[in-house]
C-alpha cells in the first residue's frame, strides 16, 4: 500500500473512537451531520485502521466539505491520532523475558545510589501499581488507567477547572494512596527510596494528567470555547485586553462568514403578476404560439452599496482598533464597501484594507490618521472625496462618539448625505445614557441620521449588519 | 466491500497506474477519493484553482472504466428543460397533425361528447410517452445500461435553484418526470461536480457529495506530469520549468499560471528548440504563461530573481 511508511495508528482504534473524533471535529465548528457519520464509518471500514495516510485522505473525503474545513480537518485529524510515540525500554515481552535484569532507566540508577533504599523498596513488591511502575508495564498500566478512569467518569468532564479534581480521583481509583503513604514514611529516614518512589508516583500522574487532558479534549474543549467566544461576544468592545484580541479576530471572521453566506448570494426573485411578453411569447414558439410558460418579470436584490467611515482619534482609542476590525470584516463580506479613517483629516483606506492582513492595516490606519477630532473638517474631506458618488443605493455608515471638542460638527453636510443617500447609520460605542453629556453632540446628529445605534460589543454588530444587508428598501 | 461495477476501481494502486497510463498522474489523495466513490456510490465534488485538471479527472476515469462520459455543462440559466429532459414539442404537434384523419376514424360514430373521450383516453399518453422525450445530460447519464460517468462542470455557475434541481439526481439516482412517473438508473453512474469556488454551494449538495480540493501540484508532481505531456523535452529543462512556474506563483499576480500552461510552455519550448532557461528566452514566451499584461510586468521585474529560483 502507498505510504505504508506512515507509522501505524493505533490498533485500539475502532468505531467507538471514530465517534469520538467526530465529536471532536464538531467541537473544531465542521459541522458533520449524522449521514455524513454514516459515511465516516463506511470509509473507515473500507480504508482500514492500519494506515495513517489512507484513512486521513478518506475521513477528509467525507468530513472536510471546503478548502477551509480541510485545513481544519488535517491539524484536528493530526492531533487526534497522535501516531504512538515509540517508548524505548517500554514493552511487555522484554519484562517477561528478563525479569531479574535490573529494571530500566532511572529507576534503577536512583534505587543504585543506596543499597538500603532498595531493600526498602520490596516493602512494596506486590503492589500491582508499583510493579507495572517499576517495570514500565505499559499494558497493564494503560489496562489500569482507562478503568480508574472509567471509575471516575472522566468522561463527564465539562469545564477546563475540573483536569485537576479529576486526576485527583483517577489517581485514587488507581491506589496511589499506598504510594503517597510509603513516600511519607521514607520521607525522613531514607531519602533515596523516598526519591525512587516519588519519581514513579510523577510517571504515573504525568500519565494520567494525558489521560484527563484528552478526555478534556474530546468532551469539553468545545463547550469551553462556545462559553468563552459567547461572554467575549457580550463584553463591551473597549473593555476587551490585549490577550484576547486572537479569539476576537475569529469570532470577527466566523461573523463575517456568516453573514456572507446568508447575504453573498444573489437572490433572484419572481414577481408574480408583471409579464414578461417578449419571453413569453419566445417560450411560446414550440407550442405553436400557446403560451404554456408564462414568464414574469424578475426582482434582483442588488448588495447594499455601503460606505464606511470611522472615527480613531484619541477619544475613541479603546474601541478605534475594534472599529477598524469591524470595517476590514465588512470589507471581506461586501467587496463593494469603501472606508474611511479620520481624525480630522479623512481618507480613504480600502485600497489599504484590501491589500493588507489586519493588524498591519490597523496600525498604518492608527499612524496616518490618528489625532485629535474634527468631525467638521473629516465631513467636508467626505464630501470632496466621495459625495458625488452617494446615491440612492448608497447606506452610509458612521462609527464614532460624535465628540468634537466644541467645534462645529458641521451637520449641514451630515443632513446633505441623508438628503442623498440611502440611509445614514451612525454607530456609537458609547452608551446611550452618556449621548450629549459634555462634548457630545450625538442628540444632534441623531436628527440628521436615519438611524443612531450604539454599537459596543459583537452581538450588537452582527444583528445591525444582518439588518443592513437584508434590508431591500 | 467489492465494487461490481467499476472492477477498475477497486483499488487504490491499480487506480493510480491505471490513471497513469491514461496520461493522468494523480495524488494518493485523488485515488483515494476515486476509489471511495465508486464504493460508496456517492458524487464527488472537486473543488480547485482552474486549470488543476478538475475536468481532466472525469474523462480519465471515464477512459479508465471504459464508460461513456455524460457532461453536463453549467452556466447561469441553465434549467430543467436544459439539464434533465424536453418533451418534443415539434414532433407532438406534427404527429398530431398527421394524425388528425386517423383520430377522426377513431372518433367515427361515437356518440356525445362522453364516448368519444373515453375513446381517446384507450390510446391515452401517446403523446407522453418516452418516443417523445428528449434526453439531457442528466437523464442520459440515468439511462445508460452499464452505467458511465457523468461530469457536471462548474456546478458553481448555475444558478441556486439549479442545485436543488440536482439534490434528487445525487441522492437517489433517479429522475421524476410527472407525464411518466421516476426513472431510475439501471446502474449507477460515477457522477463528478467541478467548481471554481466562484460562490459557496449550498450545504445540502455539499453534504450529498465526497469532497475533494485539489490544489496546485507539488514541484515533483508537476515535474512529473509535464514530463509525461512532454516527453520531448530534456529533464533538466522539465525541472527547471517547473521550478521558475513554482516561483512564478508565488508571485501576487491576477491569475496564477495553471498546470494546462505549465504544459503549453513546455510545449513551445520545445517546438523554438530552446536547451536551457535563459532571459530573453522566457521574456520572449512569457505570453504563453501569463495571460493578463500586468502579470507578464510583474514577472518581468522580478525576472533575475524567477530565474535564479528556477536555476535551483
Amino acid at each position: 500500500m502507498a505510504g505504508a511508511q506512515d507509522s501505524a495508528t493505533p490498533a485500539s482504534t475502532s468505531s467507538d473512537q471514530l465517534l469520538a473524533f467526530v465529536q471532536y471535529l464538531r467541537g473544531k465548528k465542521i459541522p458533520v451531520s449524522p449521514a455524513d457519520t454514516l459515511d465516516a464509518i463506511e470509509v473507515a471500514e473500507l480504508m482500514g485502521y492500519e494506515n495513517r495516510s489512507l484513512l486521513k485522505n478518506g475521513l477528509a473525503a467525507a468530513l472536510a466539505k471546503s478548502r477551509h474545513e480541510l485545513t481544519v480537518f488535517e491539524a484536528a485529524f493530526d492531533d487526534y491520532f497522535q501516531p504512538i510515540p515509540e517508548r524505548p525500554a517500554a514493552n511487555a515481552n522484554s519484562h517477561s523475558d528478563e525479569a531479574d535484569i535490573p529494571p530500566p532507566s532511572e529507576t534503577s540508577e536512583q534505587t543504585g545510589l543506596a543499597e538500603g533504599g532498595e531493600d526498602l523498596l520490596d516493602g512494596l513488591r506486590g503492589n500491582a501499581l508499583f510493579d507495572a511502575l517499576e517495570s514500565q508495564d505499559e499494558s497493564t498500566l494503560s489496562v489500569a488507567i482507562e478503568t480508574a478512569a472509567a471509575e471516575a467518569k472522566v468522561e463527564e468532564i465539562s469545564l477546563f477547572t475540573q483536569r485537576g479534581q479529576y486526576v485527583r480521583k483517577i489517581l485514587d481509583a488507581l491506589g496511589d494512596e499506598a504510594l503517597r503513604e510509603a513516600a511519607i514514611e521514607f520521607e525522613q529516614s531514607e531519602p533515596a527510596a523516598f526519591e525512587a518512589v516519588q519519581a514513579l508516583r510523577e510517571q504515573l500522574r504525568e500519565r494520567v494528567r494525558d489521560r484527563v487532558e484528552r478526555a478534556y479534549l474530546i468532551h469539553a474543549a468545545a463547550a469551553t470555547e462556545d462559553l468563552l467566544d459567547e461572554s467575549l461576544s457580550k463584553l463591551k468592545l473597549g473593555n476587551i485586553d490585549h490577550s484576547q484580541m486572537a479569539r476576537l479576530k475569529r469570532l470577527m471572521d466566523r461573523m463575517a462568514r456568516k453573514l456572507a453566506a446568508r447575504h453573498g448570494r444573489r437572490r433572484r426573485r419572481y414577481r408574480r403578476g408583471k409579464l414578461h411578453v417578449g419571453e413569453t411569447v419566445r417560450r411560446a414558439i414550440p407550442t405553436d404560439g400557446i403560451p404554456f410558460h408564462p414568464r414574469w418579470r424578475k426582482v434582483e436584490r442588488k448588495r447594499p452599496q455601503i460606505m464606511a467611515i470611522c472615527d480613531v482619534s484619541g477619544s475613541v482609542a479603546a474601541y478605534a482598533k475594534f472599529l477598524l476590525m469591524f470595517l476590514y470584516a465588512l470589507q471581506d463580506v461586501l467587496p463593494r464597501t469603501r472606508s474611511f479613517a479620520f481624525s480630522a483629516a479623512l481618507g480613504e483606506v480600502s485600497e489599504l484594507f484590501a491589500s493588507l492582513p489586519v493588524e498591519q492595516a490597523i496600525e498604518r490606519v492608527n499612524l496616518k490618521y490618528g489625532g485629535a477630532t474634527d468631525y467638521g473638517r473629516a465631513l467636508q474631506d467626505f464630501s470632496e472625496l466621495a459625495l458625488a458618488e452617494v446615491n440612492r443605493a448608497t447606506t452610509v455608515i458612521i462609527l464614532g462618539d460624535a465628540r468634537n471638542n466644541q467645534a462645529d460638527l458641521r451637520v449641514d453636510l451630515l443632513a446633505e448625505l441623508k438628503a442623498r443617500s440611502k440611509q445614514v447609520i451612525w454607530l456609537n460605542p458609547e452608551s446611550t445614557r452618556l449621548w450629549g453629556t459634555g462634548d457630545s453632540e450625538m442628540l444632534l446628529v441623531k436628527r440628521h441620521c436615519h438611524l443612531a445605534k450604539e454599537c459596543n460589543n459583537l452581538n450588537q454588530l452582527e444583528r445591525i449588519i444582518d439588518k443592513l444587508l437584508s434590508d431591500r428598501r | 466491500m467489492t465494487d461490481t461495477h467499476y472492477p477498475a476501481l477497486s483499488d487504490i494502486d491499480s487506480i493510480q497506474q491505471a490513471f497513469e497510463s491514461a496520461g493522468y498522474i494523480c495524488t494518493t489523495r485523488i485515488a483515494t477519493v476515486v476509489r471511495l466513490a465508486a464504493a460508496l456510490e456517492k458524487p464527488v465534488l472537486i473543488e480547485g484553482p482552474p486549470g488543476v485538471g478538475k475536468t481532466e479527472l472525469a474523462k480519465t476515469c471515464a477512459m479508465v472504466v471504459d464508460r461513456p462520459l455524460v457532461r453536463l455543462q453549467c452556466y447561469e440559466g441553465l434549467d430543467e428543460s436544459k439539464a434533465l429532459y424536453e418533451w418534443k414539442y415539434g414532433k407532438q404537434l406534427l404527429y398530431t397533425q398527421l394524425l388528425k384523419e386517423q383520430l377522426g376514424d377513431v372518433l367515427d360514430g361515437a356518440k356525445g361528447l362522453n364516448e368519444s373521450m373515453s375513446r381517446l383516453h384507450q390510446f391515452s399518453d401517446v403523446f407522453y410517452s418516452e418516443d417523445f422525450l428528449e434526453s439531457r445530460p442528466l437523464l442520459k447519464a440515468m439511462e445508460a445500461d452499464n452505467g458511465g460517468v457523468l461530469l457536471i462542470d462548474e456546478i458553481d455557475k448555475a444558478d441556486f435553484e439549479f442545485e436543488s434541481l440536482l439534490l434528487e439526481v445525487l441522492s437517489d439516482f433517479q429522475v421524476s418526470i410527472p407525464e411518466l412517473g421516476t426513472i431510475r438508473a439501471h446502474s449507477k453512474p460515477l457522477v463528478f461536480l467541478t467548481s471554481n469556488d466562484t460562490r459557496d454551494l449550498s450545504d445540502a449538495l455539499k453534504r450529498r457529495c465526497l469532497h475533494l480540493h485539489i490544489p496546485f501540484p507539488s514541484v515533483e508532481l508537476e515535474a512529473r506530469i509535464v514530463a509525461s505531456r512532454v516527453p520531448d523535452l530534456a529533464q533538466s529543462m522539465t525541472d527547471q520549468l517547473v521550478r521558475f512556474v513554482h516561483a512564478i506563483r508565488s508571485l501576487d499576480l491576477k491569475k496564477a499560471p495553471a498546470i494546462s500552461e505549465t504544459v503549453d510552455w513546455a510545449k513551445s519550448l520545445v517546438l523554438l528548440h530552446a536547451r536551457d532557461l535563459d532571459g530573453p528566452l522566457v521574456q520572449d514566451t512569457l505570453n504563453v504563461l501569463l495571460k493578463y499584461e500586468e502579470d507578464i510586468q510583474i514577472a518581468e521585474g522580478q525576472l533575475p530573481k524567477l530565474l535564479a529560483a528556477a536555476a535551483g
